[in-house]
């Protein structure tokens, strides 16, 4: 009947023509508690009947058992199919591509292509607020893929390596860092907002959780060397790297007689974190 | 001041909070307009745009308001900031202070403990950034918000704005002395803070009373010098004894 289609359909829609073909052929009574509910898979079991089901003994019934056996083992055959990409080969692509009728849904792609995707999107960022880049001077287009998740990382890694190198109260230490960072960043922008300028608050955020980058490094350098004299050297080169990162951004944001007014609380910020990374041993 | 931030490249963004950059523009647009009014754009507790009214000060006059809180004599403050007190000042001088007086704090024990060489090591205290912020904090938010309703109570126009703004810019001496205290000599440590405390204090004293103009609040003038004076010694003998 409709098994042959080579249209994708809408997932309701498979059920729809199967429900008026259903009147068409005008024998209600039978045909419908013998039709299994919905699945659009009902357009794969042909091409799939030579891959065995995993559960599912083939019968050998006549005919006119496969309309009604045929999209079982498609059902059981499609389900483990999504999460199990490189398993089939074309039956099974046309699947996830054409039985939910989208392209590939971000539910049913694997975990590791989500995370890889969300890194590479974490490290461009970075090159692109950290590093020299051609675009750093616009902040429109400096960061326009913003994302939360590269702050979130640094500012608990940042919090994680104070509260190693604590030798004591290493729990008040990682609590003072994360919400000193934290609600930082959040002030910070308040700060901008409210010197009547124009940001957008969570571009900000993501900003100023970027230019954390150099000062983590600092702080890594700084637990696995313990002299004080590289400790200052080191935090001062990281301190001026992270003001360097954030400057353009946020003196773009103010009007040109505010600069200073904005981009005070980065710099307090920011000597303060480089404070704490000397300070504790 | 419209031309140059009508420029700027990110004010056409895609994606931007809507109602945060059009209500910013729209009050920026009231507040030249009627800049000599007393303007009360307030659209509510959560909109950005009715505090930065409070905001509205550039680098130059900040600067300005700085250098004359180290004059207390001339008790004019308050008819300097009349037609715009600014809240910019209260937030970010206690932020400095609450983090200076941490930092210095720890330095200063830090170089006691090489002079008198004991036998443990010293150690980084975090109790003191949480005792700095709630001290200052707390004292710069509510001494003032009390002042204000006991004015109120005793029948003269006290305004609160303008009460937070005298109280923050007068914490500003106490950032400048505290790099002076770490130098760890006990007897310069005190002189310092009670010529501080005493020049803060006669700061607020001063302008309080220029501000009142009535007798009977004297008492209310001499308990602002008191306590001033009290914040003073409490930093110093938490932080740099």
């Amino acid at each position: 009947m409709s098994h042959s289609d080579t249209i994708p359909l809408h997932s309701t829609s498979q059920s729809d023509i199967d429900e008026i073909e259903n009147l068409i052929n005008s024998n209600p009574s039978s045909v419908l508690p013998a039709r299994p509910p919905s699945p659009p898979r009902a357009s794969i079991p042909i091409s799939s009947a030579p891959i065995p089901p995993p559960a599912f003994i083939p019968s050998n019934l006549p005919a006119p058992t496969n309309p009604k056996t045929a999209p079982v083992p498609s059902v059981s055959s499609a389900a483990p199919k999504p999460p199990l990409p490189p398993r089939p080969s074309g039956p099974g692509g046309n699947i996830s591509a054409s039985g939910f009728g989208s392209p590939p849904n971000t539910l049913t792609e694997p975990v590791w292509d989500t995370v890889k995707r969300d890194l590479s999107r974490i490290v461009s960022n970075l090159k692109l607020v950290v590093f020299p880049n051609p675009f750093r001077e616009d902040p429109g287009k400096a960061l326009r893929d913003w994302d939360l998740w590269g702050p979130f990382f640094f500012i608990v890694f940042l919090g994680l390596t104070l509260s190693w190198s604590a030798s004591v109260k290493k729990s008040e230490v990682f609590a003072v860092a994360f919400a000193l960072l934290a609600a930082g960043a959040v002030i910070l922008t308040l700060n901008v907002l409210l010197l009547g300028g124009h940001i957008i608050f969570f571009q900000s955020l993501s900003l100023l959780g970027y230019c954390l980058f150099p000062l983590d490094i600092g702080a890594l350098i700084c637990m696995l060397k313990d002299n004080v004299l590289v400790k200052v050297v080191v935090v001062a080169v990281t301190l001026a790297w992270s003001s360097w990162a954030a400057y353009p951004f946020m003196s773009s944001a103010v009007n040109p007689r505010r600069k200073a007014l904005a981009l005070y609380p980065v710099l307090l910020m920011y000597v303060s974190v480089g404070f704490l990374i000397i300070a504790i041993d | 001041m419209d031309e140059s931030s009508s420029n700027l490249p990110t004010s056409h963004l895609l994606g931007s909070v809507p109602a945060v950059v059009s209500e910013g523009k729209a009050a920026t647009n009231q507040e030249d307009g009627d800049a000599q009014q007393s303007t009360n754009n307030w659209k509510g507790v959560f909109s950005i745009s009715s505090y930065t009214q409070y905001f509205n000060i550039d680098t130059d006059i900040l600067l300005s308001r700085l250098i004359s809180s180290l004059y207390p004599i001339s008790g004019d403050f308050f008819s300097k900031i009349d037609a715009n007190p600014d809240l910019y000042g209260l937030v970010w001088i206690s932020t400095t202070l609450v983090f200076v007086i941490a930092s210095l704090g720890n330095c200063a024990t830090y170089l006691m403990h090489r002079r008198s060489d004991h036998g443990t090591s010293w150690t980084f205290d975090v109790s003191y950034i949480n005792v700095a912020a709630c001290s200052i904090y707390g004292y710069s938010l509510i001494v003032p918000l009390a002042y204000y309703f006991l004015l109120r109570y005793l029948g003269s126009n006290a305004s609160l704005i303008r009460f937070w703004c005298l109280w923050g810019y007068s914490l500003f001496i106490f950032i400048l002395s505290s790099f002076l205290l770490v130098i760890p000599v006990e007897f310069l440590r005190w002189t310092i803070i009670l010529l501080s405390g005493g020049l803060s204090a006669s700061f607020v004293a001063l302008n309080l009373r220029s501000y009142i103009q009535e007798s009977e609040i004297t008492v209310v003038v001499i308990s602002a010098f008191v306590l001033q004076m009290g914040l003073a010694i409490f930093i110093k003998m938490w932080f740099f004894a």
